[in-house]
């Protein structure tokens, strides 16, 4: 019993600071989104939300992600396949790995310099292609701060972070598979559909999530890049949490509450669909 | 013809020949094992054979028909992989299947066919599982099952066994050849273990440095080795130097005991071998003394000095006789049959 | 034909990566009308506000990786070597920040450490450094623990410690002359990134109203137009530098590791 009472003192520093900078703070704002002004458990808050502005600004915010992290996994997924299955001379692995550790955290205020320089009205993209081929992107409609130019941004560490973490699974899939598969009569198709593929699912999944949050919950670069002129959701509450822009303090709260279920589903969507796809591992 | 024909078979890496004009028939449903020490290129052959290596020389046919340039998936062809392969994802029913799946049998007929394979195997009541759930023994098992159920016309094993344990490897062994004979299959064998190519093999073909020394019964191999090579690969053998006195009759002479052969031979000096039981204790033969006794429980391993070299003979245990002692003065003979005389 | 494929895979992925650098220096160095000059950066350089936050950001990380370490490695340590069981709680706290929002962590600090509440952090300067410390520290979570956790997988923590034991070392002894030098690969590659992470960061500072970095480059962002970009290069250099130590560091320790 002492012995019990020893051990768990071992991790009470960590809990402590769990507990009060990350857990507590969570809670914190989770309750205040059930509470009014005078402490009262109320609904409202959350009947706030549905309000057009706010709506809108989760539904762009959720596309922005849902695009970000589909683009990232399947443009980072072909960058890794081709290195390691590609037949691709072996060299290139070690830059593209040092590369994508990089550039997974080149994010934030940077990030978003780095893209109005190239794809801003005066960028170098931009005006090499109207000097070269006559092409003005924004006349054809393109906007930087808009949701192609907000997830064209995003993609610049979405994929290195796919490409970091798909690489060693793939390096995963053992040859004898492939070739156990192949000479069952298994095209590459079937291959891939049959055995590649479910082995993967749970990596894949797993990463789709993490890149779903991370651009999710993503404020400097959307903040550097458009103000507050695009009105994603962490930009709205941020702009609220500044100065109360929503005129009510609880409907912050509530809006950080719907950014926690939206992450938190993700999550808890690729738990179980993890779950399920893992009965066939240890 | 054959059913199964390597013709004239090479394959290069780079600069480097790993396979030299490997040349072998094989009759349809025969056992053939492919013997050789580790970087021969067994495994290389073996490829070649199920498509995953292109020959840089040399022909593949199956049954009258080139297969050189089709892929795996075109072959039929079963193989069975040292580390298993089974597919982590899926179960063991589905492993079995998954060659039915891809060749778009039936669901029921499908199941039918599985079960028939997970019964000869004998692990009827397994196939929901999966694999990680099973011993390594068991999964080779469904490996082959796996590789057997779309009725291959060909059955590759490489080095099956070389992952289990001693125990489990001779049961197994037997298991294939059980198999592989109830459905006449025509299989090649990869191993390194001369014990398993002996004992289960229709022939054997004993590989050095990518060439086959040798092709034979497993009788032929053990007692008639072609090569050099062969002989020191397969068994052991016990070699001395002898001097030919008569190479017309057969006369040599060993350590000053005289050995009649009864065969022609060259004139000069050569190299004798016998296996160690063919030796024998005897009042008349080679001088030896007595080093070691080892007791096997049915056979006596007796360790000997003789002509400058270690000898080495196996008799089988006999309650009433005394084993010798070391140190004892012996002779050594052997029946005329028993002496193989080297090449070279 | 799969090679085609790679290639274009990785041409087209390679162009995305490389066009924002190249347009990014370019754009930094076009400050001077009709001539490339350097006077972006010596623009950026000179400004006191540069060295002031640039500075606070770094003392910052510092504090940071300080932090971190004192809290990830007795923890991971014991963990292995008591708890065991506990090793899915403890990494699921450590993975929480990946699922929640900077943003609302920070909305939560506000909140529970205003100077109305009992522990008013935000009172005072000190304070609300602290707080962004301990906001840093959650960032970094992550990372840390799964860089020091991984490192110490490599060890017989349980052997190391009985024989440490054994000689009569106490448990500080056996954490700062035992465990962290044999983990020492793996906390350099956690605090690099964790610098990396930190050195740039908007939101916390920003909301903490702290004179940080990040929030820096943002106004400097909002008001001029050559200055970002030579601020975004020398980040991503900052970042590289960042990483090709942390690479160098694992690969240093790695063969050593595999040496002994
Ligand atoms: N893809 C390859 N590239 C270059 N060399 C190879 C390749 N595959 C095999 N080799 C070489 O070819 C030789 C024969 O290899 P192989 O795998 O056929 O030997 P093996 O007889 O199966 O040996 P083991 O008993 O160890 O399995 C070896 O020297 C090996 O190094
Ligand atoms: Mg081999």
């Amino acid at each position: 019993m002492r012995q019990i009472g020893w051990n768990w003192l071992g991790v009470l520093p960590f809990f402590a600071f769990a507990l009060l900078f990350l857990v507590l703070p969570t809670m914190n704002i989770v309750i205040g989104a059930f509470q009014n002004p005078q402490g009262e458990f109320t609904l409202a808050n959350l009947a706030g939300l549905a309000s057009p502005r706010i709506v809108s600004s989760f539904a762009i915010s959720i596309k922005i992600s849902l695009a970000s992290a589909l683009l990232g996994c399947l443009i980072g997924f072909a960058m890794a396949a081709a290195v390691v299955m590609g037949g691709v001379p072996g060299w290139i692995k070690g830059p593209l790995m040092t590369f994508s550790g990089v550039a997974s955290n080149f994010a934030g205020v940077p990030l978003a310099f780095a893209f109005i320089a190239t794809l801003g009205r005066v960028g170098l993209v931009t005006m090499l292609l109207r000097q070269w081929f006559g092409i003005n992107i924004y006349a054809m409609g393109f906007n930087l701060l808009s949701f192609w130019g907000l997830t064209l941004t995003y993609l610049f560490f979405q994929i290195p972070l796919m490409i970091l973490i798909i690489t060693p699974a793939l390096e995963g899939l053992k040859r004898e598979w492939r070739e156990a598969a192949e000479v069952l009569g298994a095209s590459t198709f079937q291959y891939w559909r049959m055995v590649a593929l479910p082995i993967l699912f749970p990596s894949l999944l797993g990463t789709f999530a993490l890149l779903f949050a991370n651009s999710f919950g993503a404020v400097a670069t959307a903040y550097a890049l458009t103000g507050s002129s695009l009105s994603i959701v962490p930009i709205m509450l941020f702009a609220q949490i500044r100065g109360d822009v929503l005129q009510d303090p609880h409907l912050g709260y509530a809006m950080a509450f719907g950014m926690i279920v939206v992450t938190g589903l993700a999550n808890l969507a690729y738990v179980v669909m993890r779950a399920r796809a893992e009965r066939w591992m240890q | 013809m054959t059913f199964l024909t390597l013709d004239h078979l090479q394959k290069s890496f780079g600069p480097t020949r790993v396979v030299h004009d490997f040349d072998l028939g094989v009759e349809k449903g025969e056992f053939v094992s492919f013997l050789g020490p580790s970087g021969c290129g067994k495994t290389t052959v073996l490829r070649m054979v199920a498509g995953f290596e292109t020959p840089t020389a040399g022909r593949v046919v199956i049954d009258g028909r080139d297969v050189t340039r089709l892929r795996p998936n075109q072959r039929q062809i079963g193989m069975v992989f040292q580390s298993y392969a089974l597919f982590p994802n899926l179960t063991v029913a589905e492993n079995v299947g998954f060659g039915l799946r891809t060749a778009g049998v039936p669901r029921a007929e499908r199941a039918g066919r599985v079960a028939e394979m997970l019964a000869l195997i004998g692990l009827p009541d397994l196939g929901g599982r999966y694999p990680w759930q099973l011993s390594g023994g068991q999964q080779q098992r469904v490996a082959l099952a796996r590789a057997l159920a779309p009725r291959p016309r060909v059955l590759l094993l490489d080095e099956p066994l070389s992952a289990l344990d001693a125990k489990i490897r001779v049961s197994l062994r037997n298991q294939i050849r059980e198999i592989q004979q109830q459905l006449a299959i025509t299989t090649i064998f990869v191993t390194h273990d001369q014990e398993e190519a002996l004992s289960i093999s229709d022939r054997i073909v004993v590989m050095h440095k990518g060439i086959a020394d040798q092709t034979g019964t497993p009788a032929q191999i053990y007692n008639q080795p072609a090569t050099d090579f062969v002989a020191g690969f397969v068994g052991t053998l016990n070699r001395f130097e002898a001097e030919v006195l008569d190479p017309a009759r057969g006369l040599v002479r060993v350590e000053g005991a005289e050995i009649a052969l009864d065969r022609p031979l060259p004139a000069g000096r050569i190299t004798l071998a016998a296996r160690p039981e063919s030796l024998r204790i005897a009042a008349e033969g080679i001088p030896a003394e007595i080093t070691g006794v080892e007791f096997l429980g049915s056979v006596q391993r007796l360790r000997a000095r003789a002509a400058g070299r270690e000898v080495v003979l196996d008799r089988f245990n006999e309650p009433g006789v005394a084993l010798p002692q070391p140190g004892a003065q012996v002779r050594l003979a052997a029946a005329q049959a028993g002496w193989l005389v080297l090449p070279g | 034909m799969r090679r085609v494929w790679s290639w274009a895979a990785l041409i087209v992925g390679g162009l995305y990566f490389l066009l924002p650098l190249i347009g990014t220096i370019e754009f930094s160095l076009r400050m001077r009308r009709g001539e490339y000059s350097l006077d972006a950066y010596r623009s950026v350089l000179s400004d006191p506000n540069f060295r002031a936050t640039f500075s606070y950001s770094v003392a910052m990380a510092a504090l940071t990786i300080l932090l971190g370490v004192l809290i990830v490695v007795p923890t991971a340590y014991w963990v292995r070597l008591r708890l065991p069981r506990l090793r899915p709680v403890i990494e699921f706290i450590t993975l929480l920040p990946l699922v929640i929002p900077a943003i609302v962590v920070v909305f939560g600090y506000i909140r529970l450490y205003n100077t109305s509440s009992i522990l008013p952090l935000t009172g005072t300067a000190s304070g609300t450094n602290l707080l962004l410390l301990c906001g840093y520290a959650t960032l970094a979570l992550p990372y840390m623990y799964r860089a020091v956790d991984t490192g110490l997988s490599t060890l017989d923590v349980r052997s190391l410690t009985e024989a440490a034991q054994s000689l009569g070392a106490g448990w500080a002894r056996i954490i700062v002359r035992l465990i962290l030098p044999n983990v020492l690969g793996a906390v350099m590659s956690g605090a690099f990134l964790s610098f990396a992470i930190v050195i740039g960061e908007f939101t916390m500072a920003a909301l903490l109203n702290r004179p940080a970095f990040g929030p820096y480059m943002q106004l400097l962002g909002a008001n001029r137009a050559y200055e970002p970009a030579a601020l975004a290069v020398i980040a991503f250099a900052v970042t590289w530098g960042c990483m090709g130590v942390m690479q160098l560091i694992s690969r240093l320790f790695g063969t050593r590791m595999q040496a002994k």
